[in-house]
């Protein structure tokens, strides 16, 4: 199997699993407790049909859409994610160049592997950054002026991970930042030695955004769940979240918002956006999946902020029917980490290729040219 | 695979089914029937989703909740079971200990491998007596005495197993009691309990008193004077009518999936009778608990608290003492964390908002 076999997202992970590590592997693939909520953020999409419209002429089609003030050339984006470089070299540097090539934004993480200023002076299309509230004051100030500083043009601050979810496949695995190697581990290591060689010759792993200020996470091997659990400010609450915001002073967003309550808080204290999301079924199992609860989000603030449905999408379609219900865009981190981790900055535009080619197909099977077409009379939910 | 491996449910089973003698094992972990209603009790969950909030300054968790005129550390106690010799060599004593320590209610049954006077010796916190009612009444009223002078804090009546279920397993494995295992509590009371080289089927059918009415419900109420649960209890009528006779709590279950397969799983039903009684009894939510996710939901939907057999008897049948205290511990770590996740810090704070069904 190489990159040429790969046309959905069930391809890419394989090839993913055939070239990671399987600690590695499973950190990506694997969800909290038994995965129900991870499962059901895709399987929300099939119990609701799109119902298409025909000879409207679809020859030319927009895929534009603006978020945060910024305009993007496709409705899905590369959402925030950490430690890129253990899936691929390349890490951050590689999505980063792959998302400008589709003029789309490409979302950094605070526990990313290449540091911002870099990011800002290899790409020049929208950029977001994704913000945890650690406990330490002195290294959120740090990290807000230099994300300023390298003139992102979203702060994002994650809502979901007050603590660590229960992700056992971690447990199990004995997966850690930076990894760890154990007895029981070494074999999965040395079964991929192209990944270990490339890991130990490519350049020092590090989390440049909070080495200077915590060794947890490069010099101390930590799980992720246990970075959430004991570096992060379970304190934080909504007045935390508005001196942020103001702070920032530009697009501001929570990623993690569920509920129609919180969403029309995030309005009240200045954000310009929220993500409905469930951290990709990784923190709390059992919870609500993000297209199930994405109409009665839009319906109470649709209108005055940009909402984002991220989890679960894995087809051109799934983005067709989140627009249909009224968000302004998807985003997603499988979808494309596990195209890096298979092959690179080739492998995200590959599959980044694939989805700008499957919405352009399925607007056209659909009827609409552009994505202010698509509305709610193009879906009908699925009495079971 | 050891007990630091066991992270869930599933694991402790894993573990248990490699410790124990297949008959036994099997007795744990089958229903009746199908098994339909069993496989049921857990997958109701999976029909209902969470909602958290965020932002809502988690440092500070409580979990404590008072059930049964106890106050106890967290919202699930494991649910009175039999015969726990079968399962570990120490048995209830294991079991009463590591219960103590993790502070939740111990329930022990009238088929009790270990007595009542014991258990109250072992263990200091809160304790009910789950008791089935014989064809001989003087059973019951020593039982109840014998209770009360132990220390026990509630009583608990089993209204489920009139007569014994269908629980086809048993009839492959040709489960028994084994000859030298005691029935610590009705030895010296029945010639059947102390030899009981029989099915548990058996004995259910032919000493426990299918004849059994509210009255005699209501009498063991008077009898015992304290706090009182009745166990089974799946109709809104039977609610309303557990109130009359002056119950302290309903336990909502269909015995594991053990006794009616086909019948509604506690989860399923646990709304309509909190609708209905909610506010004047205690309503508990017994049957499917797997997950810190799944007692949220219960407590989301109005239930006092949660109880579980198989999770635990599992983990007594893979680590004595130290197995309990594991899987208590990991369910209040659970729960803990997703009370965080939840946006909640008391169990207060989990109603109805915070649950959606999933087919509205």
């Amino acid at each position: 199997m190489n990159l040429g076999n790969c046309h959905n997202f069930y391809d890419f992970r394989e090839l993913a699993k055939r070239k990671l590590p399987s600690p590695i592997f499973h950190y990506i693939d694997g969800a909290a407790d038994d995965e129900i909520t991870y499962k059901r953020n895709t399987s929300a999409f099939d119990d609701v049909d799109l119902v298409p419209n025909v000879l409207r002429g679809v020859e030319n089609i927009d895929l534009s859409t603006t978020i945060f003030g910024k305009k993007i050339d496709l409705p899905l984006y590369c959402a925030p994610t950490a430690l890129q470089r253990l899936f691929h070299y390349d890490g951050e540097r590689a999505v980063g160049k792959a998302a400008q090539k589709f003029n789309t934004m490409f979302g950094v993480s605070a526990l990313s592997t290449v540091s911002v200023e870099e990011i800002a002076s290899l790409i020049d299309t929208p950029k977001m950054f994704q913000f945890y509230f650690h406990k330490d004051r002195g290294l959120n100030d740090a990290v807000m002026e230099r994300v300023k500083a390298a003139k992102f043009d979203v702060m994002a601050l994650t809502v979901d991970t007050i603590t660590g979810g229960n992700r056992e496949r971690d447990l199990r695995t004995g997966f850690t930042s930076p990894p760890k190697l154990t007895l029981s581990s070494l074999f999965s290591f040395a079964v991929k030695p192209m990944w270990g060689i490339n890991y130990l010759t490519k350049g020092k792993f590090e989390l440049p955004h909070l080495q200077d200020h915590v060794s947890e996470g490069t010099s101390t091997a930590v799980s992720i769940g246990n970075y959430f659990s004991n570096m992060l400010d379970q304190s934080m609450n909504w007045k935390d979240a508005e001196k942020l915001c103001s702070q920032w002073g530009g697009h501001f967003a929570l990623k993690g918002v569920m509920s129609v309550e919180d969403a029309k808080r995030a309005l009240d204290i200045g954000c310009t956006g929220i993500m409905v999301s469930n951290h990709g079924g990784r923190q709390l199992d059992g919870s609500r999946s993000p297209f199930d609860q994405l109409a009665a989000i839009v319906d109470a603030v649709g209108d005055k902020m940009d909402v984002i449905c991220e989890g679960g999408i894995q087809r051109g379609t799934h983005v067709l029917k989140a627009l249909s219900l009224g968000a302004k865009a998807c985003s997603g981190g499988r979808l494309y980490l596990y195209a890096l981790a298979g092959a690179g900055q080739a492998g995200v535009e590959r599959a980044l290729n694939q989805y700008r080619a499957e919405i352009e197909r399925d607007m056209k099977l659909m009827g609409c040219t552009k994505i202010s077409d698509l509305n709610r009379n193009n879906l009908r939910f699925r009495k079971k | 695979m050891n007990l630091k491996d066991c992270h869930n449910f599933e694991d402790f089973k894993k573990l248990a089914k490699k410790k124990l003698p297949s008959p036994i094992f099997h007795y744990i972990d089958g229903g009746s029937d199908d098994e339909v209603t069993l496989n049921r009790n857990t997958e109701a969950f999976n029909d209902y989703d969470l909602i958290p909030n965020v932002l809502n300054d988690v440092s500070n968790i409580d979990m404590s909740t008072t059930v049964l005129g106890e106050k106890i550390d967290f919202p699930l106690f494991p649910s009175a079971t039999a015969m726990h010799r079968l399962y570990h060599h120490e048995g209830e004593r294991a079991s009463a200990r590591a219960v103590e320590k993790m502070g939740t209610i111990f329930g022990t049954s009238t088929m009790g491998t270990v007595s009542i006077e014991e258990i109250g010796q072992i263990n200091k916190g809160p304790k009910s007596f789950q008791l089935y009612i014989h064809k001989d009444r003087g059973l019951t009223d020593n039982l109840l005495e014998r209770c009360k002078k132990a220390g026990f804090t509630s009583l608990c009546l089993t209204v489920d197993t009139v007569v014994a279920g269908n629980r086809e397993r048993d009839r492959r494995t040709g489960f028994t009691t084994p000859p030298k295992l005691t029935l610590a509590n009705i030895i010296h009371m029945t010639e059947k309990g102390s030899s009981i080289d029989k099915s548990v089927i058996d004995y259910i059918n032919e000493q426990f008193d299918p004849a059994m009415n509210w009255k005699d419900a209501e009498y063991c109420v008077k009898k015992w004077n304290g706090p009182f649960a009745l166990k089974g209890v799946m109709s809104v009528e039977d609610a309303k009518k557990a109130i009359d006779i002056g119950c302290t709590a309903v336990i909502v279950s269909n015995h594991g999936g053990r006794q009616l397969d086909g019948s509604r799983a506690p989860f399923d039903q646990l709304a309509e009778i909190v609708d209905a009684v909610g506010d004047k009894i205690e309503v508990i939510l017994d049957g499917g608990v797997r997950r810190g996710t799944h007692v949220l939901k219960a407590l989301s939907l109005g239930a006092k608290a949660c109880s579980f057999g198989k999770g635990y008897l599992f983990a007594l049948a893979a680590g004595g003492q130290k197995g309990v205290e594991k899987i208590l511990a990991n369910m209040k770590t659970e729960i803990n964390r997703d009370m965080k996740l939840m946006g909640c810090r008391t169990l207060k704070e989990l109603n109805r908002s915070k649950i959606i069904h999933r087919r509205n």
